[in-house]
C-alpha cells in the first residue's frame, strides 16, 4: 500500500537537519614553491572559490623567485652578492620585509636574525651533513653574522652590508610573509573563510567557520599532538629542532643556530607563535625556539595578543601569552 | 521572515525550478538540495538488487535520509551480504524478496533504488514509476536507446523523480573543479579532452551459486554463469562503453555543455578470448559541436594510466584522477615554475584537523601528509555515493531538480549506446542530436 504524501509529511520525526554533503569535505587547492607545499584551504560549500585559490597561490612562485638564495637572479642573491660593496636599492616589498626582520630581531633581542647562514654552514646544515664544527671557525662566522651589520635606508631604499660575508636568507620568515600575500590576494578577490599555509609551518585563517580552523600542532619527536586549537582570522607559526638534528655525547643539537652564542638552540624542541600575521608568528616562532621560556615570557608580557606555545626538552609543552585569533582546547602536558 | 517548512519547501522548489535550465547552477542546487529531507522522516526505500555496485549505495544510505524497508534480489547470497552492509550503517533491518514486483505491490515505499543487470533498468524503472515510486537508477540509464526514452517519458508522465546514477555528479571534486576552474574560464578555449579507463585484468567473476540447485533460468540467465558475469553477455550489457566511458561521457558532457553529435570507434575482444561477447579493448572519439573532441580509451591489458578525464584548454589544462583528485596546469608558463601543476584535492573533515602545524616539511613529505591514505580516497569516493543517495531522498521530500535527471543522463547513454554499434562496425556514426534538448 502506498501512502499519500500529505500522509507522509505529518507523521513520524523530522531528522536532523544535516548541513549539505559539500560542506562535509576541505578543499586543498596546493603548489609547490619555496621547496615545500603552498596550500589554500577551502570549505567545500567554498568551492566556487578555487580559481581564486589557484590564482593567489601564484604570488608563492613570485615572491620564491624575488627572495630565493638558491637562485643567482633573485633580489636577495644580488644583495648577498652586491650589498657589501655598496648600497643596493630594492623593491619596496623587500625593503619592508627586511625592516620588519629587523624590527622582530631587536623585539627578540637578537634570537630572530636572517644572518645566520655562516652559522648554519659551520655546523654543516646548510650542506645537510651536522657537525660540531671548531670554535675558531664559530668565531669567525659570528664575526659575519648579525643585523647590526645591516644599514637599512628608508628613504633610499637601500640596503648595505657593513662588513664582507654577510649573508642573508629568509628562510625563516619568508614563507609566513608569501602567506600572508596569498591571504591577501584572497581576501581582495571576496574570500571570507580559507585558511593558507605553508609547508605545514606557517599559517592564516582568512575567517573561520564555526569558531575557527581546528590546527593540531605536532613534532616528529613527539608521537601525539603538542597542542590542539582553533585558529580564527590570525595567524600561526610553528619552529622545530627535530628534522635536522647532530648527536653528539648524548646530547641532541637542531638546526637552529642561536646567533647570539653560535651554538644550536637547545632547550625547546618545538615552539608555536599566533600573532595577527603568517610573517611575525613565522619569524618569531623561531626567535621562541632559541629564547625558550624566558624570552616567550618577556615578549608576550611586552606584546598583548600573542600567543606563545613551547614544548621543551622533558616533552612539557606550556603556553605563554593569549591570542583573540586562537582558542586552545587542549594542551599536551 | 519565518517561513513554514511547507513553505520553505515551495520556496526551496520554486528556486531550483527557475534555475534548473541554467546548467551552471546545478551545482548550487545540489549545494543548497541535499540538507535532508524537510519533513517527515527519513524516505522509506527498497533496494532492487544488492550485488557489489547495490551494496556500495547501500552502504552510502544514511539513516537520517532513508529508511531502507526492503530489498530484493535473485541471488539470496547478495541479501545476506547486504545485511551486513545494512547493520554496519545502523539501519535497521529490511524484509527480503527474491521478485521485485512482489516487494513493490506489498510494502509501503516511497522511492527504489536499482542496481540491477543494465538489461532490466528499462523494465524495472517504468514499472516502479507506474506504481508511483520515485527511483534512483544505477547507470547507464538503459541498454537501448528506446529504453532511455520510455524512461525518460514515463517520468515525465508520472510526475515522479527519476535519477540516474553518475556519482560524479554529487563529487565535490568535480564540482569544484567545474564552477571554480572550467566556468571560470581558467582553461581557456578546450577543443580537446581525454577520457582514459585502463585496466589489467580480465573482467571476469568468479564465485560458488547461492545453493548447488540454484537454477536463474527463470529470471534470462541460463546458467549461474551468465547471471556471475552478466558484463560480458551482449544480451544483458553493453560493455565497457556502458560501465566505464558512460561515467567519462557524463562528464564531458557536463563540462563542454553540449552532446557529442558522432563517434568514431573500433576494438575488439583482443586478449581474452574466452567466449565473452564484450570487446576488452576500445577505443572511441566522440565530436562535440565546435570541433571538440572527446577520445575514450580503455584497455584490460594494462593498468598504468588507471582512470582519469583530462580538459586540455588554449590556457590551461585539467586532470581529475580517481574520481579524488584534480590538477590545474598552465598552458604556455613563461618560467618552468609557473609550469608547475596547481592540485586541488578532496578530503572528508571528519578525516582530522584543518591543519597539522609542525616544523617545515619539505614538498613531498608535505604532499603525501596531506594526499591522504588510500582509505582516504576511499572516503572521497563515498562521500559522492552517500550525497547521491541523499540528495535522492531530498528531491523524494521537495521534488526538487536533481543533477542528473534523465534529460542529462540519456546523453551520456545515448551516446555510448551508438559508440558500441560504432566500434562494432569499426566506423564513424552520427549521433542523435539534441537527445537531451528535446522536451
Amino acid at each position: 500500500m502506498l501512502v499519500d504524501r500529505r500522509t507522509l509529511l505529518t507523521r513520524g520525526p523530522t531528522p536532523p537537519r544535516t548541513s549539505s554533503p559539500a560542506a562535509d569535505v576541505w578543499l586543498r587547492v596546493h603548489r609547490a614553491a619555496m621547496a615545500c607545499r603552498f596550500e589554500v584551504l577551502l570549505s567545500g560549500e567554498d568551492r566556487r572559490h578555487t580559481a581564486a585559490a589557484h590564482d593567489a597561490l601564484r604570488e608563492a612562485d613570485r615572491l620564491d623567485a624575488a627572495w630565493s638564495i638558491y637562485r643567482d637572479d633573485s633580489a636577495v642573491s644580488i644583495l648577498n652578492r652586491d650589498a657589501a660593496d655598496a648600497p643596493v636599492r630594492v623593491e619596496a616589498e623587500l625593503f619592508a620585509l627586511l625592516a620588519r626582520a629587523a624590527d622582530l630581531w631587536r623585539r627578540t633581542d637578537g634570537a630572530f636574525d636572517v644572518t645566520t647562514t655562516p652559522l648554519s654552514r659551520c655546523w654543516g646544515f646548510v650542506a645537510r651533513e651536522g657537525r660540531v664544527p671548531a670554535d675558531t671557525e664559530i668565531e669567525a662566522a659570528r664575526a659575519v653574522a648579525g643585523l647590526h651589520h645591516l644599514t637599512l635606508d628608508a628613504a633610499a631604499r637601500t640596503v648595505h652590508f657593513r662588513v664582507r660575508g654577510v649573508e642573508l636568507n629568509l628562510g625563516a620568515i619568508g614563507k609566513g610573509a608569501a602567506v600572508d600575500a596569498i591571504a591577501a590576494r584572497l581576501a581582495r578577490r571576496g574570500v571570507r573563510h580559507a585558511l593558507v599555509s605553508a609547508a605545514g609551518s606557517s599559517a592564516r585563517a582568512i575567517g573561520g567557520r564555526d569558531g575557527g580552523f581546528a590546527v593540531d600542532v605536532t613534532s616528529p619527536l613527539v608521537d601525539r599532538p603538542l597542542a590542539r586549537l582553533r585558529l580564527r582570522g590570525g595567524a600561526l607559526g610553528t619552529s622545530g629542532i627535530g628534522v635536522q638534528s647532530i648527536v653528539r655525547d648524548g646530547r641532541r643539537f637542531g638546526h637552529v643556530i642561536d646567533p647570539r652564542t653560535g651554538w644550536p638552540a637547545t632547550g625547546v624542541v618545538s615552539a608555536t607563535v599566533i600573532a595577527a600575521d603568517a610573517a611575525t608568528a613565522d619569524a618569531l616562532s623561531t626567535a621562541m625556539l632559541i629564547g625558550g621560556p624566558a624570552l616567550a615570557e618577556r615578549y608576550c608580557a611586552a606584546h598583548p595578543d600573542t600567543l606563545v606555545i613551547l614544548t621543551t626538552e622533558d616533552r612539557r609543552t606550556v603556553r605563554f601569552g593569549a591570542s583573540r585569533a586562537a582558542l586552545v582546547e587542549a594542551l599536551c602536558t | 521572515m519565518h517561513l513554514t517548512p511547507e513553505e520553505q519547501a515551495t520556496g526551496r522548489r520554486n528556486f531550483l525550478r527557475a534555475v534548473a535550465g541554467v546548467p551552471v547552477l546545478a551545482g548550487l542546487g545540489a549545494a543548497s538540495l541535499a540538507r535532508g529531507p524537510i519533513a517527515g522522516g527519513p524516505v522509506r526505500i527498497g533496494y532492487i538488487g544488492v550485488g557489489g555496485e547495490g551494496r556500495v549505495l547501500l552502504g552510502g544510505t544514511d539513516p537520517a535520509y532513508a529508511h531502507v524497508v526492503a530489498m530484493a534480489d535473485i541471488n539470496p547470497a547478495q541479501l545476506a551480504l547486504a545485511d551486513a552492509v545494512l547493520e554496519k550503517g545502523g539501519h535497521g533491518k529490511a524484509t527480503h524478496y527474491a521478485e521485485w514486483r512482489e516487494m513493490i505491490q506489498k510494502e509501503a515505499l516511497e522511492g527504489i533504488v536499482i542496481a540491477t543487470p543494465l538489461w532490466m533498468h528499462t523494465e524495472i524503472t517504468i514499472a516502479c514509476l507506474e506504481a508511483g515510486l520515485h527511483v534512483l537508477c544505477e547507470k547507464m540509464m538503459a541498454w537501448d536507446i528506446e529504453g532511455c526514452e520510455r524512461m525518460r517519458a514515463t517520468a515525465r508522465r508520472t510526475g515522479k523523480v527519476l535519477e540516474i546514477g553518475y556519482q560524479r555528479n554529487y563529487n565535490t571534486v568535480y564540482q569544484a573543479a567545474h564552477e571554480g576552474i572550467v566556468k571560470a574560464g581558467v582553461l581557456g578555449d578546450v577543443f580537446m579532452a581525454r577520457l582514459a579507463w585502463h585496466r589489467n585484468g580480465n573482467w571476469r567473476r568468479t564465485g560458488d551459486p547461492p545453493a548447488a540447485n540454484y537454477d536463474p533460468s527463470k529470471w534470462g540467465y541460463p546458467t549461474w554463469e551468465h547471471l556471475l558475469n552478466w558484463r560480458l553477455y551482449k544480451k544483458y550489457s553493453r560493455g565497457l562503453l556502458a560501465e566505464l566511458a558512460s561515467h567519462q561521457v557524463n562528464v564531458s558532457n557536463w563540462f563542454f555543455q553540449a552532446e557529442p553529435e558522432a563517434v568514431i570507434g573500433t576494438g575488439g575482444i583482443y586478449r581474452f578470448k574466452d567466449g565473452r561477447e564484450v570487446d576488452d579493448h576500445i577505443y572511441a572519439t566522440f565530436e562535440y559541436p565546435g570541433g571538440r573532441s572527446a577520445v575514450f580509451s580503455t584497455v584490460e591489458s594494462n593498468a598504468f594510466e588507471r582512470n582519469y578525464e583530462v580538459f586540455y584548454g588554449t590556457r590551461g589544462t585539467l586532470l581529475l584522477q580517481g574520481e579524488s583528485e584534480a590538477y590545474l596546469f598552465e598552458e604556455g608558463a613563461a618560467t618552468p615554475a609557473a609550469a608547475r601543476p596547481t592540485g586541488v584535492e578532496v578530503q572528508p573533515k571528519a578525516g582530522g584537523p584543518a591543519l597539522s602545524a609542525s616544523e617545515s616539511r619539505a614538498a613531498d613529505a608535505a604532499g603525501r601528509a596531506a594526499t591522504g591514505s588510500a582509505a582516504g580516497v576511499n572516503l572521497d569516493r563515498l562521500a559522492a555515493y552517500r550525497a547521491e543517495v541523499s540528495g535522492f531522498c531530498s528531491a523524494v521530500r521537495t521534488g526538487a531538480p536533481l543533477l542528473c535527471g534523465p534529460d542529462r543522463a540519456i546523453g551520456s547513454a545515448i551516446a555510448c549506446i551508438t559508440a558500441v554499434d560504432a566500434v562494432a562496425g569499426k566506423t564513424r556514426l552520427p549521433i542523435r542530436v539534441g537527445a537531451a534538448a528535446q522536451s
